[in-house]
């Protein structure tokens, strides 16, 4: 019985927080939104089939409360499918969705940044004759921007520009570098050595966050006339550590952090100084192992404290920082993302163009693009 | 128990007393029976001239830890594997339990809690919990082997899809939204990371060797006597090598089978209240594969898939196998794709090896 209040509470409020925090999102109102979405479907006919690719994703599962919370409150009916990480399981859901009568496709690509992939399912799309929204997993290789996006009507990506991420988590070690270096530099060579945990090999955000937060930190590093970042493995040419599995995950971050522990120490000498995350998962996985070796106790706590960068904002990443065991990560948007595909779902429901008045929104002006839009970052320390 | 120093003087002696042919014969069969060992042994040296920091008291120690958290699972899907059968369920299961610790012991000013007007639980409260919530499933999926005869690789590949789906709602409980469970109170964490003692190693430095490395001892020793010294033990190796021998010897079949399957259940959930506060962050996919390594590595420690063999201190050894090797590579730094090549190679070799010792016996 609590448990359905609770339930009932926190369904309220994030009806609440739809209706005050997009304003064009037309039907609902905070008074509409108690009705279930069988209630307001009166407004549409609209059946839309929403595709993740993972449910047991961390950012995709706030992704996912928020656009179930936003697409009833917008009057939508929506069924949501579970694509297990297989691009074949998924590609199966959306052929039967389609034959089931489903009106607009809402799909979080398996295959990230697969134009090919991202093709199947256009085409699968244009066929049917209905709309398809891409979110947040890229659709298309870099450099081959348009290939799918431009070449089909009726669709649209609303996503992060995937290599923004790792800029900004790059700038922001860089500037905390800068700011920190001769504390950083537990050793006193001069130099601050770095690990790095990959999360997916294949996966274009991962591959950008790995890039770009060490270039783009060694950019503001050098321009302050320090030297730059050192992968702590010398021997090691990749540069990085990765997760076998492409899990992004706490456990392949913490049983990599204890083994360099074992070996990388300030006894030795050679104790890594600073920590770069693909996600806050891997981060929280190498503060515990920090943890386990006195290390990152928290703020009023004994030992010293290594800083350790992220991305996603999780909750638990986000207490850690105010705790002090962390040192920042960046935001990626759920609820704003979340807001944009419905404004979209919406347009379509109500028989519009899919892009209609979506000015407002940032777009990917670089390579013309008008129905790719960008859900910003944001950098986030406390 | 035999005596291990006479056992070793009685083969030394019927060496002895073989002629030159049979003797050349004999150490080339222990070689081969051997050959995983002494290819582990040789990997070992080519790691420390590589690197010497590879055998050091903190790295022992990291590999003795690593290893002790990867135990329990395996030492509870190894009597599966007697019994002739596997379990697909048991990182779901880890899973689910490790969400399960986390939820109850998120510290009290943890800001989101996933209950968060829970009360302060007691660890024994949780240990039980997770215990009874492994031994369900170990339940159904031993019932369900035993009553409908159905191959434990189909039972459990159903429950492993059910665990999950249990877990992914959990997760998304009560406004947690899927994510992490993390925020652990000290109270758990310093009972499962916390110094079991310290090694010094010079120089007013130590390394701490952590306490669920304790825990993993003590279940190695309950799971040696149970397998060794109990009629369960005995009645689930009968059942393992000749299910229609055990039968009609008397032995209850059924009741073996799920209370096999329910142990293990167990096990999976001492192992996921372990990793919940070895990884401190926990999400949908923990535990996910981690039944690959624990059946790995029970068959490289001669647990057979044939049935109604296999030995502790073989399981410890194939998890402890897995593990070098997996710190080796790091100090190598050589890139994490070998390390699938050579598991596999291993896993290859090992049961190779096991075959041709029991169609050898045959």
């Amino acid at each position: 019985m609590k448990k359905f209040f609770a339930l009932a509470l926190s369904l309220m409020m994030a009806f609440s927080l739809v209706a005050c925090g997009s304003g064009n999102t037309p039907a609902a109102s905070a008074g509409s939104a108690t009705g279930s979405a069988e209630g307001s479907a009166a407004v549409s006919d609209a059946n839309v089939g929403v595709f993740y690719y993972s449910f047991s994703d961390t950012y995709i599962s706030s992704v996912r409360t928020a656009l179930d919370a936003q697409l009833e409150a917008a009057g939508l009916k929506y069924q949501d499918y579970d694509g297990n990480s297989n691009q074949t399981t998924q590609n199966e859901q959306i052929d039967t969705a389609i034959t089931s009568g489903t009106t607009l496709l809402i799909v979080n690509l398996v295959t990230s940044g697969s134009s090919d992939s991202a093709a199947a399912i256009a085409e699968k799309a244009k066929t049917a004759g209905i709309p398809v929204i891409f979110f947040n997993r890229a659709v298309e290789e870099d450099g081959k921007e348009g290939t799918v996006l431009g070449a089909y009507d009726n669709i649209a990506f609303v996503g992060t520009d995937a290599p923004e991420a790792g800029h900004m988590q790059g700038q922001m070690i860089g500037q905390y570098v800068v700011d920190n270096y001769d504390a950083m530099d537990l050793n006193g060579d001069g130099k601050i050595s770095y690990a790095m945990f990959k999360g997916d090999a294949s996966n274009v955000e991962a591959i950008y966050r790995t890039q770009y937060g060490v270039e783009d930190a060694n950019t503001i590093i050098e321009a302050a006339g320090k030297p730059a970042l050192t992968y702590f493995d010398a021997s090691n040419t990749d540069g990085f550590q990765l997760d076998l599995q492409g899990n992004w995950s706490a456990q392949a971050a913490n049983e990599y952090m204890t083994t360099n522990l074992s070996q990388y120490t300030e006894a030795n000498g050679n104790m890594i100084e600073l920590i770069i995350c693909n996600n806050d998962n891997m981060a929280e996985g190498c503060i515990s192992a920090l943890n386990a070796a006195g290390y990152n106790l928290g703020s009023g706590q004994d030992g010293k404290t290594i800083p350790v960068f992220g991305v996603d904002a999780t909750d638990s990443a986000k207490q850690l920082i105010a705790d002090g065991k962390m040192t920042g990560t960046i935001k990626q948007d759920a609820d704003g993302m979340a807001e944009a595909i419905t404004y979209l779902a919406s347009n379509a429901a109500a028989g519009k163009d899919l892009m209609d008045s979506t000015d407002s929104y940032t777009k990917d002006t670089a390579n013309n693009l008008n129905n790719k839009i960008f859900i910003a970052y944001q950098a986030y320390s406390g | 128990m035999t005596n291990p120093m006479k056992n070793m003087q009685q083969r030394a002696a019927a060496f002895q007393a073989l002629d030159a042919k049979d003797k050349q014969r004999a150490v080339g069969e222990s070689l081969i029976n051997n050959a995983i060992y002494i290819l582990l042994v040789i990997f070992v040296i080519y790691t420390y001239m590589r690197n010497h920091k590879f055998i050091s008291v903190s790295s022992v120690v990291n590999i003795i830890s690593l290893s002790a958290a990867s135990m329990p699972i395996a030492l509870g899907i190894g009597g599966c594997i007697v019994l002739t059968g596997t379990d697909l369920s048991a990182g779901r299961v880890v899973g689910l339990t490790a969400a399960i610790s986390a939820a109850l012991l998120q510290a009290a000013d943890w800001g989101n809690k996933i209950f968060p007007n829970l009360p302060e639980v007691p660890i024994p409260v949780v240990i039980i919990a997770v215990i009874v919530v492994g031994g369900i499933v170990g339940v159904v999926n031993g019932f369900f082997v035993a009553k409908f005869q159905l191959h434990p690789f189909i039972v459990t590949l159903a429950t492993q899809l059910i665990v999950y789906g249990v877990i992914l709602m959990f997760y998304m409980a009560n406004g947690n939204n899927g994510q992490p469970l993390s925020g652990l109170d000290k109270r758990f964490s310093d009972f499962v990371t916390g110094k079991w003692f310290a090694i010094p190693t010079g120089s007013g430095q130590s390394v701490t060797v952590p306490l669920y490395v304790l825990y993993a001892i003590i279940m190695v020793a309950v799971m040696w006597f149970i397998w060794n010294k109990t009629t369960f033990g005995k009645n689930m190796f009968a059942v393992g090598s000749n299910i229609e021998a055990a039968n009609v010897s008397g032995v209850n079949v059924f009741k073996t089978t799920v209370l096999v399957h329910t142990l293990a259940g167990c096990m999976y959930g001492l192992t996921g209240f372990i990793e919940s506060a070895r990884i401190a962050s926990n999400v949908a996919n923990t535990g996910l594969n981690y039944e690959c390594d624990a059946i790995a590595a029970c068959v490289i420690g001669g647990v057979s898939f044939v049935g109604g063999t296999g030995k502790i201190s073989g399981i410890v050894t194939g998890v402890l196998l897995l593990r070098i090797i997996f710190v080796a590579l790091n100090f190598l730094s050589i890139s994490g794709n070998m390390q699938y090549v050579i598991k596999g190679l291993i896993i290859l070799i090992a049961c190779s090896i096991d075959m041709r010792k029991y169609l050898v016996r045959k």
